[in-house]
Formats: C-alpha cells, structure tokens, sequence
C-alpha cells in the first residue's frame, strides 16, 4: 500500500514537476522574476480541489466520457499556454529590452492547470482512504515520499540545466518544452480515443520490449516527453504536428524583430 | 442549385439516420464490476480487430482507477459509479488491465481472440 501511493503520486507530480522545472530554468536565463510559480501553485491548488469534488458530475457528461473530454481540454489548453511561452521566451531572447508582461501569466497558466488536473487525481486517491484510519497513515505517508521524489526529480533537472552554457542550457529548455507539450497532446488524443471521439486503427509500432512502460525510465520519459510504447497513427501525427506548430512560433518570434527593414528587403 | 443542395442534404440525413445507428449498434457492450477491489470477471475475451465499449460499474465506495498500458487506457472511476470506455479495434493477444489504486487485487486482462480461433 506504502509503495503503491509513492508511485501513483510520483507520477501524477513528476509531470508538474518537470514542467515548472523548465519553465523555471527560461525565467532564470531572462533574468526574470520567478514569482508567478506562487500564482501558478495556488491556482492549481484550488482548482485540484475543485476539479477532484466535482469529477463525479463531470465524469456523467457526455454520455459517461465527460472525464476524458475535460481532461483532454485541460491539456490542449496547457499546450496552447506553453505555445504562447515558446513565442515570447524567444522573443524575450532576442529583445532583452523588453519584457513582455503576459509571460509570467502565460507560464502560470500552464503550471497552474497542469497542476489542477493531476492534483485532482491525488485527491480523489487520498480521499478514498480517509475512511480507514490503517490504510491512511501509509496512504498519506507514501503520497508524502512520492511528491518529494517527484519534487526532487524536478530540482535535480532545473540545476542540471543550468549547469549548461547559457546558450546550451536555452536550447535545451525550449526543446523539451516543445517536447512536454507534444506529449500533452499526445494524452489528450488518446482521451479522445478513449471515449470514441476518436477512431483508430491498430498501434503504428510496438516498443514496449525495447522499453516498457512499466519501467522507470518508461515512466521518467512518460512524463517528460509523453513516451507511448505503442501509439495509433493519429497519435504520431498529432505529436509530431504540435512539434512543428511549437517550432513555427519559435521561428516566427525569431522572424519578427529582425524589423521591418529586412522584412521588406 | 439550392434543390441539389436540398437533395444531397436529404441524401446526407437519410444515410445518417441509417447508418449511425448501425454504427452504435456494432459497437458490442461488455459489463464489468469493481467490488472488493477485484474486477468481475478478471477475464474479457473479445473478437480481433474490433470496438469494443467497456462498461464498468464500481460497487466499491472508494474510487478506482482503471489502467492498463497494454490498452492505453487510464480512467478513474468514483465509488457507486460506472464508467465507460472504449478499446480496441485490437489484433490478437492478450493486454493485462489493473485497478491503479489497488494493484495487488484488482488485476484482469483482455484475450483478444481471432476468428477463428473462437469459433473451434
């Protein structure tokens, strides 16, 4: 039971974790102030708490696949706040002048709902143990043990990114942004397919003896970039769509203040 | 022009109304229960190549998460709720499921079976 909750909470915050961790490492290269984590923290906090007392409701919607619909809204909308960091993370880069005002707001909301959803799935777990006082002492103390692992996790790549060159370091970040992001997609569309708003045919390919989900680097790379040992043909393709969309905003922010001199050139 | 349009639009409901209900009704439906943390029955057989909507009832109180990576599915299911899920079309093997939140108990699979196979 102790080990069970540390795995299901490590996995639930390892996403998050990783996430801010990034987020973070971009703030820091910009040399700007990390203080919207707070924000961002405290919004995915109320809205877990809300989420999680309301997942019975929501699950009835749709004829009973209300729980993947909504959740596959929460991650495309991360994927769409991560779209707006990338665009003005490197347009921050290029500009060091100015600072734009919507990117501490862009990274809060996609921490913040990030964190909502899998926050949510730890309450509803815990909460199914408060009932019994014997499982509920191990329940809480592995959660415990598994949001510090998640946690610690996060803290171990935030410095090891920023023991890069700066220039190394950026790049890296912005890549695996890219890559968090195609993953979140990739999730939701599994959702979809899940409740039949989808269709597909079989998996594309099937890694899972080179590298089971069931390990633990299947699992770190689960969360960090979505890894699926057996994806559907849309799965792959809209991976590796987002993937092109997230480098479509990074080259058209990079496009933009070469001004307009060479625009027109 | 807007009679060919109104044509093929009554072409198009006409097939709607004839086909999606043929569509829903392909769909076969498999009813499983969550009780005392074990899934009943732990053992689904279900034809190749073909969708298949899951219905799960947890009689439970508390909440299970249904999870299996074989399938790529993962949905949790609150105490005196169903829940639906849709798997497949699937080639034949057999795909282990479990409750995430009670692994040690809640463990099923799903043989997918050919044809074939079934019919011998």
């Amino acid at each position: 039971m102790l080990l069970n909750s540390v795995i299901i909470v490590l996995r639930e915050v390892l996403e998050a974790a990783l996430m801010i961790s990034v987020l973070l490492v971009l703030t820091r290269l910009l040399h700007a102030n990390g203080r919207w984590l707070w924000r961002a923290l405290l919004l995915g906090l109320a809205g877990a708490v809300f989420y999680g007392s309301q997942l019975e409701k929501i699950s009835e919607f749709f004829d009973g696949v209300g729980q993947e619909i909504v959740n596959a809204g929460l991650q495309f909308f991360v994927f769409a706040a991560l779209l707006v960091c990338t665009f003005l993370v490197t347009r921050s880069f290029r500009q060091s002048t100015e600072r734009p005002r919507l990117l501490p707001a862009a990274m809060a909301w996609a921490v913040g709902v990030a964190v909502a959803r899998e926050g949510s799935e730890i309450l509803v777990y815990v909460s199914g143990f408060m009932q019994s006082d014997n499982f509920f002492a191990n329940v809480s103390m592995g959660s415990a043990i598994g949001a510090c692992i998640g946690f610690s996790t996060g803290v171990l790549l935030y410095y090891l990114l920023l023991m890069m060159p700066p220039g190394r370091s950026r790049f890296t970040a912005q890549v695996l942004i890219a890559l968090i992001g195609a993953g979140m997609c990739a999730q939701a569309t599994r959702l979809l397919i899940q409740a039949d708003w989808l269709s597909v045919e079989g998996p594309l390919w099937d890694t899972s003896s080179l590298l089971s989900e069931y390990s633990t680097a299947g699992q770190l790379l689960y969360a960090l970039i979505g890894y699926e040992a057996s994806p559907s043909m849309i799965e792959v393709m809209v991976y590796v769509g987002s993937l092109l969309l997230m480098g479509v905003m990074f080259l058209s922010a990079n496009a933009m203040d070469r001004g307009p001199a060479e625009a027109t050139a | 022009m807007p009679k060919l349009i109104e044509r093929k639009l009554i072409i198009l409901f006409l097939v709607a109304t004839v086909a999606l209900p043929m569509v829903h009704a392909a769909t076969p439906e498999i009813v499983l229960e969550i009780r005392n943390h074990l899934f009943e029955p732990d053992i689904i057989r279900i034809p190749a190549n073909t969708k298949v909507k899951l219905v799960i009832f947890n009689l439970d109180s508390t909440p299970e998460e249904f999870e299996s990576y074989e399938l790529n599915r993962e949905k949790v299911i609150m105490g005196g709720r169903k829940a639906v899920i849709f798997i497949g079309p699937l080639s034949a093997g057999e795909y282990p499921f479990f409750g995430e939140f009670n692994p040690q108990t809640a463990v099923g699979k799903v043989i997918v079976e050919d044809e074939n196979d079934a019919a011998e």
